[in-house]
């Protein structure tokens, strides 16, 4: 990539405004998926950031995926930006393999997940039992891991060699269930460093970085609707009941989206743990809480299918649980930080942002 | 409304590396850590943090500071606010008072009072808030009538944290009659707490503790050269005064050692409750310091920050709130202030004080008015 950060966001959103506006978003949600959005963002090669370009991809780094997924969110774009470019890209690439022409999508491993690989490099059959893939039927193929007598391998398989079973999340995408029984073409050893730890905490932290997104544009929704909504004589904004709405708001979008911006800048070249269940965290924690407070500042309008704030709000109440929710993130970074001690608690919070720009 | 992540640099590191050291010299492992801000009153831990040079670090040297940076600043504080240093002397005159004098004392002010600031050796309280002015400050009825030389100051202030120790304080009050704007005719005072007139008597926090005290002042002499500022422009001063005080690390570390105890004293391995409690607030804890941080990185940059301070004050205090809570709900034990346990007592301290967080500085209430017309921009 050779934009500037900040210049990604500003294209992107040039793009998709529109074919993602309130109007079409409501228009494609019994789809499953947004498709003008996705076929214009992979035109202008925005769907295979941070994949490398002998593979593929655009280039870039993780930092500028996370940018096209914040504006995706904001824009409530129903795309499977994050599975093509920072799962299947990733791990098709890592393990050699060129990433097809799209959308890939990737099961990271859902806890009732089954896969098993037999055979040898001539002929390859996979018997696979997978959970809420993301964007499933929409895709051309479906990436994950799969073992093989013990060795994880990643496995791309064909759209036509897999059974969809169509689910949703809240706010329509899809959410599917895939059946494999099938000879499939491709199938690489895991190298090191792949694992469904290491692609659940890319999909967290893609996740966070579209609910930043979200949460920045409801920000901006709230402070727009209650500076012009009259009642009693004045806009609502000067109620003090709803100020403390608005200022809720304010506050989580912001932190929201300073932990993904540190927790995206020091992913380069790799995510770290910490960084990314913070992130995670901070953006779940902020979806219940900005979701409640705009509903309140907004009143009955926002609960209607037309207006714009639903659309965000349920992608918040979906994402927020998807990649690992607060819960497991939490437990996870805490016992992390239980194992490394008392004294290493106040060094490891007052390490922020350590990667620069240049 | 713009919070960006900043990288320290190679010196900014270096800085914090020396002030890690010089904690763990000058703290026993076996000292009891304060909760933020509210914490011990030790002067010659103030002389000696000044020695090292880290009192009145941003003041410019020919006023016997450091010249040092915003970002340096708040290293120091939150190194010093997360080991629960006694900083209780003179912290209120480095954070607040010194730059108020730096921007609107007189030269001969800056000349008498910086250096010995700088030196941890002059602390002042702040002289606000009235029985009948809170929220409303502009409400003060205390008054200062001109007489040959000076001023005479009648009036009474509350809340006015350590009057009973330190030396001076920045009285707010009217030196000109309020008819129309009451924000014109206010003037900041400085007194000297052991001036004839003045009387301090405690006001027992709720846990007995003594921090807070009434002052009330009767025909207190104030020489002209106490004047702070303008006379008249008190207002002003006050509002930018309380603007400094808003976001900084005082703001979200107030219960970090509470916590840090709590780790330190965790059975392992942690059930999963306290794992959640743990990682859910060291979360919060890094994030929200990043947007304290991103506010003092923008003042050196010489960027406005209008809501910022005010948002990431009631952020901050409302995590220190949440975290009591969350602390108290996987401790599983009854609150002693007495108890063998460092985490229980500071825990039992935590929960008395709390409430004042989002008191102090400017209510929550109060500052969301600021932050709303900061976002409306």
């Amino acid at each position: 990539m050779s934009e500037h950060r900040g210049s990604i966001a500003e294209a992107v959103a040039g793009i998709i405004g529109e074919l993602s506006g309130p109007e079409a978003v409501r228009l494609a949600e019994p789809h499953g998926w947004n498709e003008p959005a996705w076929r214009a963002l992979a035109e202008a090669a925005f769907t295979t950031v941070a994949v490398p370009e002998e593979h593929g991809g655009s280039g870039g780094d993780i930092a500028d995926a996370c940018e096209v997924l914040t504006a995706v969110g904001r824009f409530a774009a129903a795309v499977p930006v994050a599975e093509n470019c920072l799962l299947a890209g990733w791990a098709l690439s890592s393990a050699g393999l060129a990433l097809p022409g799209g959308p890939v999508t990737m099961a990271v491993g859902h806890p009732a997940d089954t896969a098993v690989l037999r055979g040898n490099t001539a002929s390859w059959r996979l018997n696979a039992r997978l959970h809420r893939v993301p964007w499933a039927r929409q895709a051309t193929h479906i990436a994950l891991l799969a073992d093989l007598e013990e060795v994880p391998h990643v496995v791309l398989v064909p759209h036509a060699d897999a059974e969809i079973q169509p689910g949703s999340n809240l706010a329509g995408e899809a959410r599917d269930g895939v059946v494999v029984d099938a000879v499939v073409p491709h199938a690489v050893p895991a190298p090191a460093g792949i694992d469904t730890g290491t692609l659940r905490l890319r999909g967290a932290l893609g996740r966070a970085a579209a609910m930043s997104g979200a949460l920045a544009r409801i920000n901006e929704l709230t402070l727009a609707y209650t500076g012009t909504r009259q009642q009693f004589g004045r806009t609502i904004d000067r109620f003090q009941a709803v100020q403390r709405h608005i200022v809720r708001i304010a506050e989580h979008a912001n932190a929201a989206a300073i932990a993904v911006e540190a927790a995206a800048a020091n992913a380069r070249p790799l995510p770290d743990v910490f960084d990314v269940a913070a992130a995670k965290i901070v953006c779940g924690e902020a979806s219940g809480i900005v979701a409640a407070a705009a509903h309140q500042a907004h009143g009955a309008i926002g609960m209607t299918k037309e207006y714009e704030l639903g659309q965000l709000t349920r992608r918040l109440w979906s994402w927020r649980d998807e990649f690992g929710t607060e819960a497991l993130w939490s437990e996870l970074l805490g016992e992390q930080l239980a194992a490394a001690g008392a004294a290493a608690l106040w060094p490891r919070i007052s390490t922020g942002r350590v990667v620069g720009n240049e | 409304m713009r919070f960006a992540t900043t990288v320290l640099t190679p010196a900014e590191l270096e800085l914090r590396a020396q002030v890690r050291d010089f904690l763990r010299t000058e703290l026993p492992p076996e000292h009891k850590p304060g909760l933020g801000m509210a914490a011990e009153h030790d002067p010659e831990f103030s002389c000696k943090l000044a020695a090292a040079g880290w009192v009145g670090m941003a003041i410019p040297p020919k006023y016997g500071g450091r010249g040092r940076s915003v970002v340096d600043r708040f290293i120091v504080t939150e190194e010093l606010l997360s080991a629960g240093a006694p900083i209780g002397a003179h912290f209120v005159a480095d954070r607040q008072t010194a730059p108020v004098l730096l921007r609107y004392g007189s030269e001969a002010q800056r000349e008498y009072f910086l250096p010995r600031i700088c030196a941890g050796e002059c602390w002042f309280s702040l002289g606000m808030s009235e029985p009948d002015s809170g929220s409303d400050l502009a409400s003060v009825r205390t008054t200062a009538r001109q007489v040959d030389g000076g001023w005479l100051v009648n009036g009474t202030k509350v809340w006015t944290s350590g009057a009973h120790k330190n030396h001076y304080f920045a009285v707010l009050c009217r030196t000109s009659p309020a008819d129309g704007d009451r924000h014109e005719g206010l003037s900041q005072l400085i007194v000297d707490l052991s001036a004839a007139g003045v009387r301090i008597s405690p006001i027992h926090f709720l846990n007995g503790a003594h921090h807070f005290n009434e002052v009330s002042l009767t025909d207190v002499f104030v020489p002209d050269g106490m004047v702070l500022g303008q006379l008249g422009s008190g207002w002003q001063q006050v509002t930018s005064e309380l603007s400094y005080e808003r976001a900084g690390p005082d703001r979200f570390l107030s219960v970090f050692t509470t916590f840090r105890h709590y780790l330190a004293e965790l059975a392992q391995p942690p059930s999963p409750q306290a794992a959640r409690a743990i990682g859910s607030l060291a979360a919060q804890f890094w994030t929200i310091r990043q947007l304290s941080l991103s506010v003092a990185r923008a003042l050196d940059e010489g960027r406005a920050m209008r809501a910022e301070p005010a948002l990431v004050k009631d952020i901050g205090t409302r995590f220190e709130q949440r975290a009591i809570e969350l602390l108290r709900s996987v401790a599983e034990t009854e609150l002693d202030p007495e108890s063998d346990s460092m985490f229980a007592r500071l825990l039992a301290e935590a929960v008395l004080t709390g409430p004042s967080f989002t008191l102090r500085g400017g209510t929550t209430e109060i500052l969301r008015s600021v932050a709303r017309k900061g976002l409306r921009g």
